[in-house]
């Protein structure tokens, strides 16, 4: 806990210190030349993108996951420091848990295990209409099969009409069309709700 | 007594055999729709459009026969045995094809449920209580005892509404509409969410100029006065390092974000960039 709040001091120095201010040019040069000689991916049209894997995890030992794919293929992810972690909001490598389905990209080392830049756990993408709305809860009609959406106030956001998310989610309306951004609880039908687009 | 109430059975089955007809018969979105259905799953689309209008032919036909006169007792038997084929047909096509459109009484795509197969199973049992009545007119019925006909007549009705999905957003929504603006049961939080400040920092000069070098999602965020900072993993001249964006939180002012590259291993600063007109 002190070692994160030295690091967050430290971090937070650095930024708002006002000490360094450099202009643009201090991260190389930006004309256009520049960006179009970076490498281009090698991977062939068609082919499975080596830099990416999904699946559910079966088991986690130490920094490593294994995971099963959803076609089958099992995927050796090696979390480090600098991986991102998501699971309903940015969080750490210990909340992940076996039976987690996730997204994980990253680069692919020799040995074939991916070490995981960004891992984003039970995420879900969703488009459906609000059936009916409980205390911070919603009924969603997912093409046909019913979604219970929970809201967690200080947490979930919402964005209407495309402007700024706001933390209010009294203006959806029942019967609206939504698209949702969640984390799936696995092996049910409910999702946390990160966040939700509607119109209004 | 219980006769005469038996014979408005035939009147209420009449009805919703024409009215399921008309959808059937003149809706002009329904031929489109019918492919989708489950009897396009189970027929074939070619098929399908022939057959339903075929069927919707057949509804208007007995449901014509029900409502005039003269009642003989073989017209609710027959419209018993086509509501208890649509209880099985539904019942199947729940089976075979879920989640495809039922196309009963609305052109709405309405997925077959427990629901619509309740209303086949109603419709079934009025046709058997018309059965029971044994070739009675249901007009005399009518006349006879306005009050209680009437009265069973539009709970009859109001029961298959209930049980029909087509018809819920003309009376089930706006009830829960109603329901939702009495109790308001969606608090939600207050503050600013994560996602605005990540939206705002998207539109930031400071954050094109580090995009390319950011290799991760948001790993961590927390407030710091009047700012929220949120941190990415990046990489500069090949060492890893933490983004470490200042983010105004209380108002939408991308041109204030600061960022700034640290190194994970020495803690130095590496980078750290502000818009020269807010440095302070």
């Amino acid at each position: 806990m002190a070692n994160t709040m030295d690091r967050r001091r430290l971090l937070s120095t650095a930024v708002l210190g006002g000490a360094g201010i450099a202009g643009a040019t201090a991260l190389g040069s930006l004309a256009p030349e520049a960006a179009f000689a970076a490498e281009p991916v090698k991977i062939a049209p068609g082919a499975p993108d080596p830099n990416f894997a999904e699946g559910r995890v079966t088991s986690i030992t130490g920094s490593v996951v294994l995971l099963a794919g959803s076609d089958g293929a099992l995927h050796r992810i090696q979390v480090t420091n600098g991986t991102s972690i998501w699971k309903f909001q940015p969080t750490t490598f210990d909340k992940l848990t076996k039976g987690d389905g996730m997204y994980v990209r990253g680069v692919r080392l020799p040995d074939g295990t991916l070490a995981a830049d960004s891992l984003w756990a039970n995420i879900v993408n969703l488009t459906a209409h609000i059936a009916s709305v409980g205390r911070n809860v919603l009924y969603l009609d997912h093409h046909g099969k019913r979604l219970i959406g929970h809201v967690v106030p200080g947490t979930t956001a919402a964005v209407y009409n495309g402007t700024p998310a706001i933390s209010d989610v009294s203006l959806l309306k029942v019967g609206g069309h939504v698209q949702v951004i969640g984390a799936w609880h696995p092996d049910t039908n409910e999702i946390s709700i990160a966040t939700v687009y509607a119109a209004n | 007594m219980l006769q005469s109430l038996a014979a408005l059975q035939s009147l209420l089955v009449g009805v919703v055999l024409i009215w399921s007809a008309r959808i059937k018969l003149l809706d002009r979105r329904v031929a489109g729709q019918v492919g989708n259905s489950a009897l396009g799953t189970l027929l074939g689309p070619e098929r399908a459009v022939p057959a339903y209008r075929l069927l919707g032919g057949v509804e208007l036909l007995l449901g014509v026969a029900l409502v005039l006169p003269p009642a003989p007792v073989a017209e609710p038997v027959a419209a018993t045995a086509l509501a208890a084929g649509f209880v099985g047909y539904l019942w199947y096509a729940r089976r075979v094809a879920p989640g495809a459109s039922c196309g009963c009484l609305s052109a709405k795509a309405t997925p077959v449920t427990g629901r619509s197969i309740g209303r086949a199973g109603v419709l079934a049992l009025a046709g058997l209580f018309g059965v029971a009545a044994g070739g009675t007119y249901w007009l005399p019925a009518l006349t006879g005892a306005p009050a209680a006909s009437v009265g069973l007549l539009l709970a009859e009705a109001a029961l298959i509404v209930a049980l029909s999905p087509e018809f819920d957003s003309g009376w089930l929504l706006p009830l829960r509409r109603l329901r939702v603006r009495l109790t308001s049961p969606l608090r939600g939080g207050s503050g600013v969410p994560l996602l605005a400040s990540v939206q705002q920092l998207q539109l930031s000069a400071a954050y094109r100029q580090v995009a390319a070098l950011l290799t991760s999602d948001v790993r961590e965020h927390w407030l710091e006065e009047s700012w929220r900072m949120v941190c990415y993993s990046a990489r500069y001249q090949g060492r890893p390092a933490t983004a470490v964006f200042a983010v105004p939180a209380a108002e939408v002012a991308p041109d204030r974000v600061r960022v700034a590259l640290v190194d994970d291993s020495t803690g130095a600063t590496l980078v750290s960039l502000a818009d020269p007109a807010y440095a302070s």
